[in-house]
């Protein structure tokens, strides 16, 4: 059952599918919903990672169907075929996903034949149950890859490409630093002789998600997200997954992540060979700053990738003392409470910090007054109230966030590593 | 006298509401008396702003209250936006100390759907209560919560007499009863009359007080220019409800008039204040460019009995206004514009442009009713024919008709127009000056700016994607309005 939230680090499952779905190059949802759905899945979902808004439609501009009490009353299936004749007639798209609020989902109105009606005609129009009550946003980003993988992967892949991965796990406009993080990803995979698909950067799209099928691996950046699909492409294509908490942060991380995608593919010695050069790199920058920052206590607020991957940067790498990280994602098995708990206290030289699993704003504050000596606090918007109110200082990095605008800033590789530590100091 | 107005405003019997209309403004004012603009609605349409938006936006910077949402997690996604708004308020306010406003959101789920959520408010309540302790706890309905039908007001009347010091004022606001979003903010004054208002005592009239609402769009920088204009004539203001609180609706009514800043809001409140009280309301436009300000100020003026003083301040305003307006002039004039604003903002744009001898050619606007009919004739006098659209923004056809009207600028939120290459401003910009006097030359400034440097979306069109089709520029951008 789900718990009433005081000032939610999420949305609700349309926003998470809508987030991922509008972020594929030239796709369009289209919302057969309530009339404030697209506004509200907008603000406090699409918008509120890095500020930017979903390139092709967002906002108003989502069709959307804008259900009234007529609709409650009799049914909304008409009134939606009309708007898909009346989209396919003026949206240029490859590929439109009719997306359903609470009002279309407690009606019962069947979507699902509606648009297969559209897609015997031979139009890409796909139907997806996302009702708000379904769930938060996560929910609604593996709603999302469950019809990407049901219409759109090819599912009889021609060969085997074995240098060719895909990245998943990370967010689209949820994850504050989602594309810059996936360029950084890229980049050092391409170094190894990989192509990636992220199909949210690099302008990608339904033709990465179609040839998925015929990856030879799937890297997952997140803790937890999109287990069943990853089980899905093992039972019907054969591709493995590897699992990391996040996109991987600093020298340490990286060089783990890097070894173990290097070893499930055959290519330790690159691997060593890039390791090496960006290290060489990397710290070269780092000894110009020594000095410049005292270590720091800290506490850290925001949704499990986000929090494991900096905390432990910052532990592991930078010296800085770890005091309670608050995970704000609702994580219902405990086999991945688990995982994030060995994640988090597993450091090298650091002492584990105290773990809190909770989205609740109140819960967050009361768990940070437990922490007077944290002299430092990472986390969402939500929190700037606390760190201003108990004079620490305050690094914004996770979602919500309706203050920082974040093009491609990454916060990941080793790029990612130094910019974090430039946005910190910085914020002194 | 009892008045019966539940707070959707397309079902007020005393005006026809329309939502979905486009074509010629000179037909619109023609055709509207004769009540033959026709019961139209959109057979494709985008996303549309609900009520419940607007009643969030409108209370959540109320001191000393909480806020319980009972929804899924997505409805709540304006209280994060409008979170936004109030912390920047905060700010401008002097207040760096930023505070959150305290929402919960009840977080209706699949067996809520099923078996009701009835004991989950009840919980989110009793949270907020013992929480917060706030004097206030607004509920804000939803479209599930409404379907399911969970007896929102039962449960805020039980919990309320379970509570000591607080006041529960549940608001109908579920998005699909109106098409509407300004409905939303009936639906907040609807509530606060209901559960707040009936338990007071009228009390003393205090001269020279007058009740001045404000939607939340309203700048700070906005509300320091108007209570300087009315602190000028000896005019002392209750603004609500922004940065408000519940002793500030306690003294609703002493004052001794209301008005409001925006046309849409507080209108219908406002006559309620009449009947309740007596207190006489001035209804006119929002005070955007001087000649709004000047009849703003003069219907103001009228209901406090300062007309004598309103005259001698508005000649000295216009003294030191007109010739910085003038200097504008000579940049703007002849410059032919496309207005896109909400109900108040877009009518007193339109108005205001004439300011600048600007020409207007097309103009979206929410809705159309007995309201509206006397600004569009007045801006048929003043502009001649131009392209009317009553909609709440429809991107397609906004940038359909910019493609063919090529206005020199667009007002209002840039950001598909701006992919066409067109310099872009805004008049709802709630983190900076729009009102009175002294900010309508912020205002042109920021007009003749962009006309003067579009240098941004000049070179972003060049490589924007809008998702229309090339065929859809060359057809009529009402074809779906029937």
């Amino acid at each position: 059952m789900s718990k009433i939230l005081e000032n939610p680090h999420g949305n609700c499952a349309l926003g998470g599918a809508n987030a991922t779905l509008s972020a594929l190059r030239r796709v369009i949802p289209i919302y057969h919903s309530g009339p404030g759905c697209a506004m509200q899945t907008t603000a406090g979902e699409a918008s509120q990672g890095s500020l930017r808004l979903p390139y092709y439609t967002s906002y108003t501009a989502i069709p959307s169907t804008n259900m009234l009490e007529r609709e409650v009353v009799f049914g909304g299936e008409k009134k939606l075929e009309k708007h898909l004749e009346g989209a396919l007639e003026i949206l240029d798209a490859d590929a439109f996903f009719v997306l359903t609020g609470c009002t279309a989902g407690i009606i019962g109105d069947d979507v699902k034949s509606v648009a297969q009606r559209f897609q015997d005609q031979g139009h890409p129009v796909y139907a997806v149950e996302t009702a708000g009550f379904l769930g938060e946003s996560y929910r609604g980003h593996e709603i999302a890859w469950n019809a990407l993988f049901d219409n759109i992967v090819e599912k009889n892949p021609s060969a085997r490409d074995d240098n060719l991965v895909n990245v998943l796990g990370v967010a689209p406009y949820h994850d504050p630093y989602f594309e810059g993080s996936l360029e950084e990803i890229t980049r050092l995979l391409n170094k190894l002789g990989l192509r990636v698909n992220t199909f949210f950067a690099h302008g990608q799209g339904l033709p990465e998600v179609r040839g998925s099928s015929s990856a030879a691996l799937n890297i997952i950046l997140s803790p937890w997200l999109l287990k069943s699909i990853a089980e899905q492409y093992k039972k019907s294509f054969g591709i493995p997954s590897l699992r990391f908490a996040g996109a991987p942060l600093g020298a340490t991380d990286t060089a783990a992540f890097l070894c173990a995608v290097g070893t499930a593919l055959g290519k330790e010695q690159e691997v060593k060979d890039v390791i090496a050069s960006e290290e060489e790199w990397y710290y070269r920058y780092l000894e110009t700053g020594i000095g410049l920052q005292s270590w720091r206590r800290f506490s850290i607020v925001g949704e499990s990738a986000n929090v494991i991957p900096i905390m432990r940067f910052l532990a592991n790498d930078y010296s800085f003392t770890p005091e309670i990280a608050i995970c704000t994602d609702v994580l219902f098995r405990s086999e991945d409470k688990a995982f994030v708990t060995e994640r988090l206290t597993n450091l090298e030289y650091a002492q584990p910090p105290e773990i809190v699993f909770t989205g609740d704003q109140w819960e967050i504050n009361q768990a940070l007054a437990r922490c007077p000596d944290a002299a430092l606090l990472i986390g969402s918007t939500n929190e700037r109230e606390f760190a201003m109110s108990h004079g620490m200082q305050f690094f914004l990095a996770c979602y919500p966030n309706t203050e920082r605008l974040i093009y491609n800033r990454s916060c990941a590789g080793y790029r990612g590593a130094l910019t974090l530590i430039e946005d910190i100091y910085s914020n002194l | 006298m009892a008045r019966t107005y539940n707070g959707i405003r397309e079902l007020r019997a005393d005006t026809v509401t329309i939502n979905d209309w486009g074509g010629s403004s000179m037909a619109a004012a023609e055709q509207y008396p004769k009540k033959c603009m026709g019961r139209t609605d959109r057979t494709f349409s985008q996303g549309l702003q609900c009520q419940q938006i607007n009643s969030v936006m409108a209370l959540l910077s109320m001191e000393d209250a909480a806020f319980v949402v009972h929804s899924p997690l997505g409805c709540a996604g304006c209280c994060s936006m409008a979170n936004d708004w109030f912390r920047v308020g905060q700010i401008h306010r002097g207040s760096f100390a930023l505070k959150n406003a305290r929402v919960l959101v009840s977080n209706l789920d699949e067996r809520d759907i099923v078996h009701g959520g009835e004991a989950k408010l009840r919980e989110a309540l009793h949270l907020a209560w013992e929480r917060y302790t706030p004097k206030l706890i607004f509920v804000f309905t939803s479209c599930a919560s409404g379907i399911i039908a969970d007896d929102v007001d039962a449960i805020s009347t039980e919990v309320n007499d379970e509570l000591p010091y607080t006041k529960i004022i549940p608001i109908h606001c579920e998005g699909f009863k109106s098409k509407v979003c300004a409905s939303g903010y009936d639906a907040a004054f609807l509530a606060i009359t209901k559960y707040v208002l009936a338990d007071e005592p009228r009390g003393e009239t205090i001269p020279g007080l007058l009740n001045l609402f404000a939607p939340p769009t309203v700048s700070y920088m906005d509300q320091l220019e108007i209570e300087r204009i009315l602190g000028a004539i000896g005019i002392e203001t209750n603004y609500i409800p922004f940065y408000s609180s519940l002793e500030k609706i306690q003294k609703l009514s002493r004052a001794q008039g209301s008005t409001a800043i925006c046309k849409v809001f507080a209108d219908e409140f406002m006559k309620e204040l009449e009947d309740r009280y007596g207190i006489p309301y001035s209804h006119t436009i929002m005070p955007i460019g001087t000649r709004n300000t000047d009849r703003w100020l003069r219907g103001v003026a009228q209901i406090m009995d300062k007309e004598a003083e309103a005259e001698v301040y508005i000649a000295r305003e216009r003294e030191t206004c007109l010739p910085l307006v003038e200097d504008l002039r000579a940049k703007l004039t002849g410059k032919r514009v496309f207005i896109c604003g909400g109900t108040g903002r877009s009518f007193a744009a339109a108005a205001l442009i004439d300011d600048f001898g600007m020409k207007l050619v097309g103009m979206e606007t929410p809705t159309y009713d007995d309201e509206a009919q006397p600004d569009v004739e007045k801006l048929n006098r003043i502009h001649g024919d131009f392209v009317l659209d009553v909609a709440n923004m429809m991107p397609f056809e906004q940038v359909n008709l910019l493609k063919k009207l090529k206005p020199d600028v667009f007002i209002g939120v840039p950001v598909w127009a701006a992919r066409l290459g067109l310099p872009t401003t805004h008049v709802l910009d709630i983190k900076r000056p729009t009102m009175g006097y002294r900010n309508l030359v912020y205002l042109g400034s920021k007009i003749a700016a962009q006309i003067e440097n579009p240098g941004y979306n000049v070179k972003i069109a060049a490589h924007a994607h809008l998702p229309y089709k090339e065929s859809w520029y060359e057809s009529d951008a009402f074809k779906f309005i029937q």
